[in-house]
């Protein structure tokens, strides 16, 4: 136990200093690229302390990012705010958003927990439509200022740094065990003096601010421009399988499956072998299906199988 | 039948009731005030009347694919985001047999055995290996048959729309100032059809009662010779023929497209909480319910705009899973998870 | 305007036409991104997948075009390599593809990218790169008047407003006493329309009896059809996109309602979508919308529709069935190809990014013939409306039938 810090902070060193060297390597479109890559990651991470350390499941953070990135595009176009000044806001916001959207979820588990937070996918990138004044309404809103992608890499992968550290303060501590004693035995948490109804929301709440500021730095990456289009039913259900590819309940993989859902269409587009435009979704549907099927723990469990296997 | 009826008795006569209706009296007296209302103000109003019929209509196919969602639901304890997708490529399958020169209910019928088999065939392929893993696992793989099936789709018949000939014909007719349109009438009959030979299945077939007992009490099943896993198999089969019924009826009016039946499964995802998901009966009348309410506030409530009816629908789901998680026909679950 | 704001303008005009000229004359001696000796390398984004994907032939005629002008010697010798990105009409997936074609693929141009939430995602990117965003396939009047702000982008269809304002006078001057009803998408595109008919209506808009929005998640248009018929609405004015467009007159006839005139946008009236509404069951008969392309069916003979499908049939034979059928799409997609040709040949011997700028700002041409007969495709420093023309059209024959175009062509749409 005492040795899995040291290991840790040489590995997120190592990962810092990668992270800092690649920066010099990358080009500007590259650079771009790996700065969604954070984007997703920030989400992930979120939506993996919910389900992975929790086990309250939700299809529905595509709506958080959608209010964190309508946050930064509305400061920023109708209020003049920095736009790294915006990012503590979103995070506020949807901190309490996740606490309103938390308290209900008190009395859901599973399958109906999964359809109330898929309706909230479903409900909320439709509101900029209705109120269009505020929002631009389908033809989007812009931001004040458009940074390039070298900005764009050090603050994504920056705030990427700063979540993981902090998702790992609060998951090696007194909430963690809290939080991971709500998932194994929700009697035994309770009779162990863990108060269920806080920690499940507490949850919601932090894992839908990740979401959040992974939202404004998705519309600081898309030149910031926020348009609902970009916050459909389908991003929720990327980033619930970009988590399910992470390995649930570990954060290293998180990384694997950031580049999995912000890579593979890109990749998987200009192979030859697939070709047509529809192609893409095929492949990434099987690869999908395939990772489940022949991976149940995600990229960390086969990591952690790959160990085994050598140590023996 | 009646050895395994017996020795199935407990699991069955502790869902029975919840199969048959499930429904509480004051749910019972609260749709019976609904119908009066629908029939007074069918009555007193012509457009109420058009309204409330061509809710009927579209409420019909919620109704038919929220009930294949309830079937693996009971089944799978899961919910299918691939069961619109799955539908949508199989009224494809038919649209092609009718393009082969199959006449448009030969065709039907075709579609259905096919929608059988395959529907039977992703169970044992691709859910049976992560069923018993969780919850997060399957409606992962769901997911991603959703993308596979509209990728598989756009590549074979390509993203334009495409149209079948039209299985009832155009014609409309006039009773008063309302106009029933036959279409309307037939994509009714057809979907109440199917879902009623479904409840004959299950609740008159030895087959219909392994099925149950499958689903319900799995280990007590087979302890009495019940083959589980192909019941289960079978229940994903018959999902599937109730979403080709859903497509194909979809298709007069939304016609072909891979995204045809994406805002119904939503639709649908409300009809079935609604209804509970535990319950087939409940299913069908939470679509007639969810398609009837839609037109009706969409007619009389200014604000409810065409952006708000899907959060509206999804905010009676909302409603639904916090006052009463069990819908308005399910019972208080009795399975021990 | 008045006389000191049109001084304005013109001086602004001036200074744009200057400083691209200025440019121009700078780039001269050095090659810019995407030309070469041989070839000229532009790229656009285009909704392949998803809800918009019927656009896609558009992109494939286009295609066509260029490989038919490249094997005629290309432009000045280059050859065009088109690079075709699909971005599924998600904005968030347009932005790295734009960024790929910039910095990646190195594109003189990007050129053709479809649709208005796509394109306002970014042309803010591209006028910074000063990467030229032409002939954007979106009729939203953003392009026209923002030229001078957004220099490097330009449209090339009449503009969805205008259109929406020619239908106004149309009902004034031949329906004056019409109840409208108006069924429109909720977004901007819809709603642009909309204003634009209210425009066009002038002192006539209270005819319009009732307007309902529809939402591309809702399961059908049942309701708003009902709703309309319902308020006693005798002229149907339908703004959407095909697909909706299809399934309002589908469902008009389906619900018994048949007002005395219907009107269609332009977008949603290629022949392949009236023929579907008629095999459905619609009345399509008196239906009335507008065209600025030849059409391959009706005008077979001219060279235009000739030279288009003997191009087909040699570099694009899957799109032969709908080109056969009217598809109006596919003539779109030749008449922009074209134009983008014509610029290239007028962008300087060897073609500049500035010099292509100018030439799309000088347009005043009535060679182009994939567009209507007549139409001519003019700008100027202060006019960045390449068609400002239109035809009245109006369907006749029912389930076999096809357009037939009426009256004089419309001028100053926009």
């Amino acid at each position: 136990m005492r040795r899995i810090p040291v290991a840790g902070a040489t590995v997120g060193l190592l990962a810092t200093l990668v992270i800092v060297l690649l920066h010099f390597g990358l080009s500007s479109y590259h650079q771009g690229l790996a700065a969604r890559v954070a984007v997703y990651f920030i989400a992930i991470l979120g939506l993996n302390i919910l389900i992975g350390y929790t086990g309250q499941i939700s299809i529905g953070h595509g709506a958080f990012m959608a209010i964190g990135g309508y946050t930064t595009a509305i400061m920023s176009a109708d209020h003049h705010l920095n736009l790294i000044a915006t990012l503590p806001l979103s995070f506020a916001i949807t901190f309490a958003c996740g606490l309103i959207v938390g308290l209900p979820a008190l009395r859901l588990s599973g399958v109906y927990l999964a359809l109330a937070t898929f309706a909230l996918a479903v409900s909320v990138p439709q509101f900029p439509l209705k109120f269009s004044k505020f929002t631009g309404g389908s033809n989007g809103m812009q931001t004040a200022q458009t940074p390039g992608n070298s900005w764009l890499y050090w603050v994504t992968w920056s705030c990427a740094g700063i979540g993981f550290v902090l998702a790992w303060l609060i998951l090696r501590g007194r909430t963690g065990r809290a939080f991971r004693a709500v998932r194994d035995s929700a009697l035994a948490a309770a009779s162990s003096g863990v108060s269920l109804p806080i920690y499940k929301t507490l949850a919601f709440g932090i894992s839908a601010a990740y979401a959040g500021v992974a939202g404004s730095l998705f519309v600081l990456v898309t030149n910031g421009f926020a348009q609902p289009n970009e916050f459909g039913v389908l991003l929720s259900l990327q980033l619930l399988i970009g988590a399910a590819v992470a390995g649930l309940g570990s954060l290293w993989g998180v990384l694997a499956g950031a580049a999995f859902i912000a890579l593979l269409p890109t990749i998987s587009a200009s192979a030859p072998l697939v070709g047509s435009s529809h192609g893409q979704d095929v492949v990434f549907g099987l690869i999908v299906i395939l990772i489940m099927l022949v991976l149940p723990n995600g990229v960390v469990g086969l990591l952690a199988r790959l160990g085994q296997r050598r140590n023996a | 039948m009646t050895t395994l009826a017996r020795r199935l008795g407990g699991v069955t006569q502790t869902r029975k009731s919840a199969v048959s209706t499930g429904a509480s009296v004051p749910v019972v007296l609260a749709l019976v005030g609904v119908a009066v209302f629908l029939v007074v103000g069918s009555l007193s109003s012509s457009i109420f009347a058009q309204q409330t019929v061509a809710g009927l209509a579209q409420g019909a196919i919620f109704g038919s694919l929220a009930l294949a969602l309830v079937l693996i639901y009971r089944a799978t304890e899961v919910i299918n985001f691939a069961q619109g997708e799955l539908a949508m490529a199989m009224t494809y399958v038919g649209y092609q047999l009718t393009i082969w020169g199959l006449s448009y209910w030969l065709a039907f019928a075709l579609t259905l055995v096919i929608s059988f088999i395959v529907g039977v065939a992703i169970q044992l392929v691709v859910i049976r290996p992560v069923q018993h893993r969780s919850v997060i696992a399957v409606v992962i793989v769901t997911v991603g048959l959703f993308i596979l099936i509209d990728g598989l789709v756009t590549w074979k018949w390509g993203a334009d729309l495409k149209f079948m000939r039209a299985p009832f014909g155009n014609t409309v007719y006039h009773v008063g100032n309302v106009a029933f349109a036959r279409q309307d009438l037939g994509v009714l009959l057809v979907s109440i059809l199917s879902v009623i030979l479904l409840g004959i299945l299950f609740r008159f077939t030895k087959l219909g009662l392994a099925m149950r007992a499958a689903a319900l009490r799995p280990a007590a099943a087979s302890l009495v010779g019940v083959r589980v896993n192909w019941m289960l198999a079978i229940g994903w089969g018959l999902a599937s023929v109730l979403g080709a019924v859903a497509g194909l009826m979809t298709e007069p009016s939304q016609f072909l497209q891979p995204t045809m039946m994406q805002p119904i499964l939503l639709y649908a995802f409300a009809a079935a909480v609604l209804g509970g998901l535990e319950s087939p009966v409940g299913a069908v009348i939470g679509g007639l319910a969810v398609g009837v309410f839609l037109n009706l506030t969409g007619q009389y409530v200014g604000f409810a705009t065409s952006e708000l009816r899907l959060p509206i629908a999804f905010a009676v789901l909302l409603i639904v899973l916090l006052v009463k998680p069990t819908g308005l026909f399910g019972r208080k679950q009795v399975r021990r998870v | 305007m008045g006389m000191k704001g049109r001084i304005l303008a013109v001086v602004a005009g001036a200074a744009i036409v200057a400083s691209i000229a200025v440019a121009a004359a700078s780039g001269a001696h050095r090659l810019d991104p995407g030309i070469t000796s041989t070839s000229i390398k532009i790229g656009g984004t285009f909704p392949l997948t998803g809800p918009a994907s019927l656009y896609k032939t558009i992109p494939a005629a286009e295609k066509a075009y260029f490989d038919y002008v490249n094997d005629h010697g290309g432009v000045n010798g280059r050859k065009i390599d088109f690079t075709i990105l699909d971005d599924a009409y998600d904005p968030s997936k347009t932005v790295p593809l734009a960024q790929q074609l910039v910095t990646s693929d190195k594109v003189f141009a990007v050129y053709g990218s479809l649709g208005t939430a796509p394109g306002l995602a970014t042309w803010g990117y591209l006028n910074q790169q000063k990467v030229p965003q032409v002939q954007l396939a979106t009729g939203d009047s953003y392009w026209g008047f923002s030229y001078k702000k957004y220099p490097w982008t330009t449209g090339w269809q009449p503009d969805y407003p205008g259109e929406a304002k020619a239908y106004g006078k149309y009902i004034v001057a031949n329906m004056p006493n019409a109840k409208i009803g108006v069924l429109f998408q909720n977004d901007a595109y819809g709603k642009n329309y909309y204003a634009g008919l209210r425009v066009g209506l002038g002192a006539k808009k209270s005819n319009i009896v009732d307007a309902e929005s529809y939402d591309v998640t809702n399961p059908s248009l049942t309701q708003q059809i009902l709703a309309l018929k319902s308020k006693g609405a005798d002229t149907f004015v339908v703004f959407a996109t095909p697909t909706p467009t299809i399934t309002a007159l589908v469902t008009a006839a389906k619900v018994g309602w048949t007002p005395s005139a219907t009107l269609i946008n332009n977008v949603s009236a290629n022949r392949l979508f009236l023929l579907a509404a008629a095999a459905s069951g619609a009345n399509v008969d008196g239906v009335i919308s507008t065209s600025y392309v030849a059409s391959s069916t009706t005008q077979s003979s001219l060279p235009g529709v000739k030279l288009a499908g003997s191009i087909i049939a040699q570099y694009a034979p899957s799109l032969q069935s709908s080109f056969a059928k009217g598809d109006g799409n596919i003539m779109y997609g030749f008449g922009s190809a074209w134009t983008l040709v014509y610029a290239l040949q007028h962008a300087g011997k060897t073609p500049t990014r500035a010099g292509l700028l100018k030439a799309l700002h000088s347009l005043n041409t009535s060679a182009n013939p994939f567009v209507y007969p007549g139409i001519k495709l003019q700008t100027s420093a202060k006019d960045n409306f390449p068609i400002e023309q239109e035809m009245m059209i109006k369907w006749a024959g029912g389930a076999t039938g096809d357009w037939a175009p009426f009256g004089n062509l419309l001028t100053n749409v926009r």
